[in-house]
């Protein structure tokens, strides 16, 4: 008896710990973080607004098709079958997500380019630390033309070793520091994958019968908001009166964790799950209770055949196969590159046809046919973040500047649990 | 701040299981004078050999479903035994430090099964998978009328098969530990081994027999994480850090079997917590602590209170060496 009066007595304290803790710290914080938070992002509106008008005169020139001109940063052309190539990635294939999906794309832009297995070194399983920057200066004194770093925190490794090889083009995905930099051989890139999400928001919203849909996501950075309100207005634009609850893992791979997250979405009455994070396990639990899911990244149809209906997916070969050519051309590389769906740079993975709701590809379809016109995109206004606040006003449409993601508007209908 | 209570309470279950298992065969271990902090290792290993297990099974004997699950709980145990059996090598025959040692389990553990995942993948072409029959028999039973019963059929009988083992694992090994002779012997070893040494009991024997069976069931544990948490798929992080918090478990539960049961119901419970009773404003982060905070608050208590029943045994962490004395 005294045993368990102590350990209640151990509990109560925790709890207590707790609450006491949280309002001073914890609250504090946040709300001052918040504050800064907003005071930054109505600075960035601002800018937004001067910025989307500078926009509408841009596109009718249609400037970002223009290519920059110059040579690159090797100076001379190289014939293709003599070009070498580093990438640096975080993990490696076995992972069945993102650097499997980038390696997919460098097998095919070998393919493309007839470029040989020992023209391309690969280095896996290199963490986001000073490690980086020997790998990517190993690369580079291994005489590569070209160097590809996939993971967000290799950018400042990158800009390091490329300062001091200024005959070698270095390019980083996810960054947004190349522009800034005054280093004419750094490039970003990424791409609209809000399309691609878009597009599979459709099949979960038409598929959702409780008119609630999960979001397993892994942290709470403008990549991945930005993901989630791209998925959750493809929802909506089939379903008016879907809502989504979105629950963060804050980890990228933390596979236990995701299970665990998406079986408490699905206790709260969520009935397809949709994912960023890096495991199929969102995609197996959905499947473990008779719910679907909306992948990214991979095709899961294999992982959860009766659960997953479509994934958003990417296409790297396109960039890959642009910057290697223009290396090899001697001709200067975009200094910030993003695709979207019209050059295939982004889609939704073939539709799991057997689960999928009546209508869903045609949907999908007209959808698409609206992207690739051209005249509308996914963040078109007027949007209301989730305090009722309009972020995107009527008529407007929300485009990135940059490669890197930064919509961190979270919408009006989307609800963080945490 | 409304909650579902008999949710939270399954999601809690699900998440102490493989921390009950992992913390089970580390208390065998520990009782026996040996302080493997390996578990993590050892889980991964488990995790890696049961899905190896149940996937050659179905592609080599046809064997999906209740051949595989079998195959599954054998190889996963064997692998655990294996990772345990290094340990018991180094630390007993050889004398290595146990921390070291433990700690090297744990690198070669996630190490082995890693590659050994890869290995699979890159032969089966992608994903490693096993039968759809397979992954199910490690659903949730049903167990007729009472499953049905309302509230306490979904409370207590509507668990994959995984949970009440090894729920009927700890029963054994309190009963093991404190009515037979066997156990008292092991007790003895870890808390006195010259004096056990005197009184005649095979020291080095016992040590080796508990730590391997002890490791065996870790593996067990890995294993649920491997085919239960992800229902039969080979995700390279699925232990995720466990066999740490079973290593904090075995803490929190002061080395007793039985406690673990309820310790580890609290310790799932903690892990998930968030999902279920989220408080606005209140940093995931924090919540994410509290399995760590409450094994500190427990150090504490029991450290003030003295007490000789809920304490490490006192062998604990020191090799024996009969000349030594």
């Amino acid at each position: 008896m005294k045993r368990i009066l102590t350990l209640a007595l151990c509990l109560a304290l925790v709890v207590s710990l707790f609450f006491t803790l949280s309002p001073s710290f914890v609250f504090a914080e946040t709300k001052e973080t918040k504050a800064e938070e907003k005071e930054q992002s109505e600075e960035k509106e601002e800018e937004k607004k001067e910025d989307s008008k500078e926009d509408k005169k841009d596109s009718e020139e249609k400037e970002e098709d223009k290519e920059p001109e110059g040579p690159g940063a090797n100076g001379k052309e190289i014939p293709l079958d003599k070009i070498k190539i580093g990438f640096v990635h975080v993990s490696d294939p076995s992972d069945m997500g993102y650097t499997y999906n980038h390696n997919r794309g460098t097998e095919k832009m070998m393919k493309d380019l007839g470029i040989e297995k020992d023209q391309v070194i690969n280095k896996f399983n290199i963490p986001e630390g000073a490690e980086c920057e020997t790998a990517v200066r190993e690369l580079a004194e291994q005489g590569c033309n070209i160097i590809f770093a996939t993971s967000f925190g290799f950018e400042d490794y990158v800009l390091k070793v490329a300062k001091d090889f200024p005959n070698i083009e270095f390019c980083h995905a996810t960054g947004f520091k190349a522009a800034d930099s005054e280093l004419k051989n750094v490039h970003n890139y990424f791409g609209l994958i809000y399309q691609a999400r878009y597009l599979s928001g459709i099949a979960a919203g038409l598929k959702t019968e409780s008119n609630l849909i999960g979001y397993v996501c892994a942290m709470p950075f403008a990549e991945c908001i930005e993901g989630y309100d791209a998925f959750y207005l493809g929802a909506k634009s089939v379903n008016p009166d879907v809502k989504m609850m979105v629950m963060y893992t804050n980890s990228w791979n933390d596979p236990t964790k995701e299970a665990q997250v998406a079986q408490a979405l699905i206790d709260k009455g969520c009935d397809v799950i949709g994912q960023h994070c890096d495991s199929t396990a969102a995609a197996t639990t959905a499947e473990a209770n008779g719910v679907f899911h909306v992948g990214y990244n991979s095709d899961m149809r294999e992982a959860a055949p009766e659960a997953s209906l479509t994934s958003a997916v990417w296409d790297w070969s396109i960039y890959l196969e642009y910057a290697v050519k223009r290396v090899s051309e001697n001709k200067a590389i975009r200094v910030d590159w993003s695709k979207g769906l019209k050059d295939g740079a982004v889609d939704i993975s073939p539709l799991n046809e057997d689960i999928v709701a009546e209508g869903t590809d045609k949907a999908i379809e007209e959808a698409r046919e609206k992207i690739l016109e051209g005249d509308w995109d996914v963040f078109t206004g007027p949007l209301k973040d989730n305090k009722g606040e309009i972020v995107v006003k009527e008529g407007e449409t929300f485009t990135e500047k940059r490669s890197a993601p930064t919509f961190e508007h979270i919408l009006e209908g989307i609800e963080v649990v945490e | 701040m409304t909650f579902d209570f008999i949710k939270l309470f399954i999601a809690a279950v699900f998440a102490g299981t493989p921390l009950l298992l992992g913390t089970l065969g580390e208390i065998l271990t520990e009782k026996s004078g040996n302080l493997n902090l390996g578990v993590e290792g050892m889980m991964y290993m488990g995790a890696v050999s049961g899905l190896a297990g149940a996937y050659y099974t179905e592609i080599w004997f046809n064997g999906a479903g209740l051949p595989a699950v079998f195959a599954a709980l054998i190889f996963s145990f064997l692998a655990g035994c294996l990772g345990a059996l290094i340990y018991a090598f180094l630390t007993i025959s050889m004398r290595a430090d146990q921390n070291v040692t433990g700690l090297t389990l744990t690198i070669f553990g996630t190490g082995f099964a890693k590659f050994f995942g890869e290995l699979m993948g890159q032969k089966a072409g992608g994903y490693v998978k096993v039968a759809a029959k397979t992954a199910r028999s490690f659903g949730k039973l049903k167990l007729g009328g009472l499953s049905k019963i309302p509230v306490a059929g979904e409370l207590f009988f509507h668990y994959n098969f995984m949970v009440y083992l090894a729920l009927i694992l700890a029963l054994a090994l309190a009963f093991f530990l404190n009515r037979t002779r066997k156990g008292l012997n092991l007790q003895a070893v870890g808390e006195d081994p010259s004096t056990a040494d005197s009184a005649g009991i095979p020291v080095a024997r016992y040590r080796y027999i508990a730590t391997v069976l002890g490791g065996g069931i870790c593996g067990l544990g890995g294993m649920y994480m491997s085919m239960v948490n992800q229902k039969g798929i080979w995700v390279p992080e699925c232990v995720s850090g466990y066999g740490w918090l079973a290593v904090a478990l075995v803490i929190f539960s002061t080395w007793n079997p039985l406690r673990a049961l309820y310790c580890g119901l609290i310790f799932g419970g903690f892990t998930i917590l968030r999902m279920y009773v989220p408080v606005p404003g209140l940093a995931t982060q924090l919540y994410d602590m509290l399995p760590y905070v409450a094994t500190i608050l427990v150090l504490i208590a029991t450290s003030i209170r003295q007490s000789k029943e809920h304490r490490q045994p006192a062998g604990c962490g020191h090799n024996y060496f009969r000349e030594d004395r």
